[in-house]
């Protein structure tokens, strides 16, 4: 059986993860409109990357459609950069914000 | 050009159905991507490295360096299946990866970032960007 102490470090761990999470802000992805890109290319791009359902993938490409952008995903700094990476390899136009 | 551009078959496979000219202006566009990327005096290149970060003069390293990868592998797909019958799903989001960058970059050029300019653009501009707007239609419906 498995002693108590690597299960308490464990723990240790996670709650200092968290506390570390909690208090920086997050970073924002944000896709901005075009005049050319078909919306259902932008679907189908949000749904791969993201792995967004359809009927949300839909929602956040109208938002970007009527409001010219729309925040796709908040989280750390390293993914943030690595999905706007990818948004932009599948030819949108992307970029990553400090969350104000 | 009339009917489906992309088939989905019923054992998964892409079927595509472009004519010769649609295979030579996909041709041209990947041509163009892929030498863009790697030519910084293309007029295409700047469209490619756009800012991932704004707020900062100079991009990290490590992410211009997954850009820079990951655009390279999609579009040398692309020309490797340009003359296929069919493409995969892997192919099939190379193809419309490769393809949109080409529109993007195509408006960013021309300097049509409204739809204003898109109606005041020369003819064979339109044309070129409804073709290749076609071309991912086709492959949208069918992924």
């Amino acid at each position: 059986m498995p002693s108590l102490k690597p299960l308490r470090v464990s723990d240790q761990t996670q709650t200092d993860t968290a506390t570390t999470t909690l208090t920086e802000r997050p970073w924002n992805v944000v896709v901005w409109d075009d005049p050319v890109t078909p919306m259902s290319v932008v679907v189908v791009i949000f749904r791969k990357i993201f792995g967004y359902p359809n009927n949300k993938a839909t929602q956040l490409m109208l938002t970007v459609h009527h409001e010219g952008r729309a925040i796709v995903w908040s989280g750390q700094l390293e993914r943030a950069q690595s999905y706007c990476v990818k948004l932009q390899v599948a030819g949108l136009l992307a970029t990553i914000e400090r969350d104000s | 050009m009339a009917g489906r551009l992309f088939v989905r078959r019923r054992d998964g496979r892409i079927e595509i159905r472009l004519s010769d000219a649609g295979r030579e202006i996909a041709r041209e566009a990947f041509g163009h991507v892929l030498a863009a990327e790697s030519d910084p005096s293309h007029e295409w290149h700047p469209s490619l490295n756009g800012p991932i970060d704004p707020s900062h003069d100079v991009d990290d390293p490590l992410a211009m360096f997954n850009r820079q990868h990951e655009v390279t592998s999609n579009v040398e797909l692309a020309v490797a299946t340009l003359d296929e019958e069919f493409l995969n799903d892997a192919e099939a989001w190379a193809w419309l990866c490769t393809l949109q960058i080409a529109l993007r970059a195509t408006i960013t050029v021309k300097g049509i970032m409204t739809s204003d300019r898109l109606q005041e653009a020369d003819e064979v501009t339109r044309e070129y960007i409804e073709t290749l707007q076609a071309f991912l239609f086709g492959l949208a419906d069918v992924m």
